[in-house]
């Protein structure tokens, strides 16, 4: 499970916080990143895609490439459900231990979230329980956050004037298959 | 036709009447003719500086006309390729959702859903939908979930997965789940799911034998009938 950070920028422009914190273990000796546009289903589903097989090429197993592909697809489908539209950008960075940090940055122009603490929880979102009819309503299972906190090492949501930011970290040591 | 020092020209009317002439072809966007009578008119004195600078007036207009026509054209040609496009990428997006939970009735009243691939919230419950709807839309008695192809699944969805097993079996047929693997199967002993009721095989080969065993079992001409 995830640490969750959590930041309110009132005043803060969006640019000054563009850039991920440097990913926790290690220097990174080799970084590159991807960014994936988001604003309908076909992108949450080509940034899936592009994720997994970008992490594989930087010698993931492939469970963490897995991980990291969902990571990217249920952060996409809140762009999609909630944020309007936004992108999603994924860093590889290869660490000193010889490791794969890898970071998901996802940015949407949408509503702040509500509250954090309450859209972490499985089945419901930022204001509360989902119901039977409000999940047919907007399809999933409302366990998304829930999903990226437990497959991330740390989630840093970070609500800006026009928009938010969730950068989720996958840095700890991948067991290599 | 001689100036006369007041600022006065004096034209032949014949000469007039055909610039009119002229001039009527162009507001019907005939350039061509319009041309062609302007410029066969051979005097050379001030009213020809007139019909001269009407001259080059049309054939300047005559030219934008064309580039707007084929702007338009190449943008109609765009356009029409954009759509078929388009509707190319709908057709695959359609493709797309229905390859991501091909549901494939193996067998008279077996249905398979292979999973292959990510399996997030999203899909996960897309999946039980079709399932379920496709259960009874076929009148299916068994239904073979297959995630040999699945790497990693979050907790919560591998727990859905359960729940789905449980739901079918709700609406009257059996649900089995094969191709667990290792990390999987770790996964779903971590988060404490109760498996009781749900039966697991280790292949798709395993459950479809399975199923087949029991079925002849229970109706021992069902086999033929089935294997028509």
């Amino acid at each position: 499970m995830g640490t969750l950070i959590q930041q309110h920028e009132p005043g803060a422009a969006t640019s000054a916080s563009a850039e991920p914190a440097e990913p926790g273990l290690g220097t990174a000796t080799a970084a590159t990143h991807r960014v994936f546009a988001v604003d309908g289903w076909n992108d949450v589903a080509i940034a899936r895609h592009q994720a997994r097989r970008l992490a594989r090429e930087h010698g993931t197993s492939p469970r963490r490439a897995g991980e990291v592909a969902i990571v990217v697809s249920e952060l996409a489908s809140n762009i999609v459900k909630y944020g309007v539209r936004g992108e999603i950008t994924l860093h590889v960075a290869t660490t000193a231990a010889g490791g794969v940090a890898l970071t998901v940055v996802a940015r949407d122009v949408g509503p702040p979230i509500h509250d954090v603490a309450t859209a972490l929880r499985d089945g419901y979102d930022d204001r509360g329980p989902l119901d039977a009819a409000a999940l047919a309503r907007r399809g999933g299972l409302g366990t998304g956050l829930g999903a990226v906190m437990r497959l991330a090492d740390s989630v840093e949501v970070r609500q800006e004037p026009g928009g938010k930011q969730i950068i989720a970290t996958l840095a700890r040591t991948d067991q290599r298959a | 036709m001689a100036n006369d020092g007041e600022g006065v020209i004096a034209i032949k009317e014949a000469r007039l009447m055909r610039v009119i002439e002229a001039l009527s072809y162009a507001s019907i966007e005939d350039y061509d003719s319009c041309l062609n009578l302007l410029r066969s008119l051979g005097t050379t004195d001030e009213f020809a500086e007139l019909e001269t600078a009407f001259t080059i007036f049309i054939e300047e207009l005559a030219e934008a006309k064309r580039q707007l026509r084929e702007a338009l054209l190449s943008t109609e040609v765009a356009n029409r390729e954009l759509a078929a496009k388009l509707a190319t990428i709908e057709m695959q997006q359609a493709a797309i959702r229905d390859l991501s939970t091909p549901i494939i009735e193996v067998w008279s009243g077996v249905l398979c859903l292979p999973v292959v691939g990510i399996v997030d919230s999203q899909r996960s419950a897309d999946m039980t939908e079709t399932l379920l709807e496709t259960i009874i839309a076929k009148q299916a008695r068994t239904a073979i979930v297959d995630i040999t192809g699945i790497d990693v699944m979050d907790t919560k969805t591998a727990d859905h997965f359960i729940k789905m097993a449980k739901a079918v079996r709700l609406l009257g047929a059996d649900c089995i789940i094969s191709g667990i693997n290792p990390g999987i199967a770790q996964t779903l002993t971590h988060i404490g799911v109760d498996l009781t009721g749900i039966r697991t095989l280790r292949s798709l080969r395993d459950a479809l034998q399975v199923h087949l065993r029991e079925t002849e079992q229970l109706h021992p001409t069902r086999r033929l009938e089935a294997g028509h």
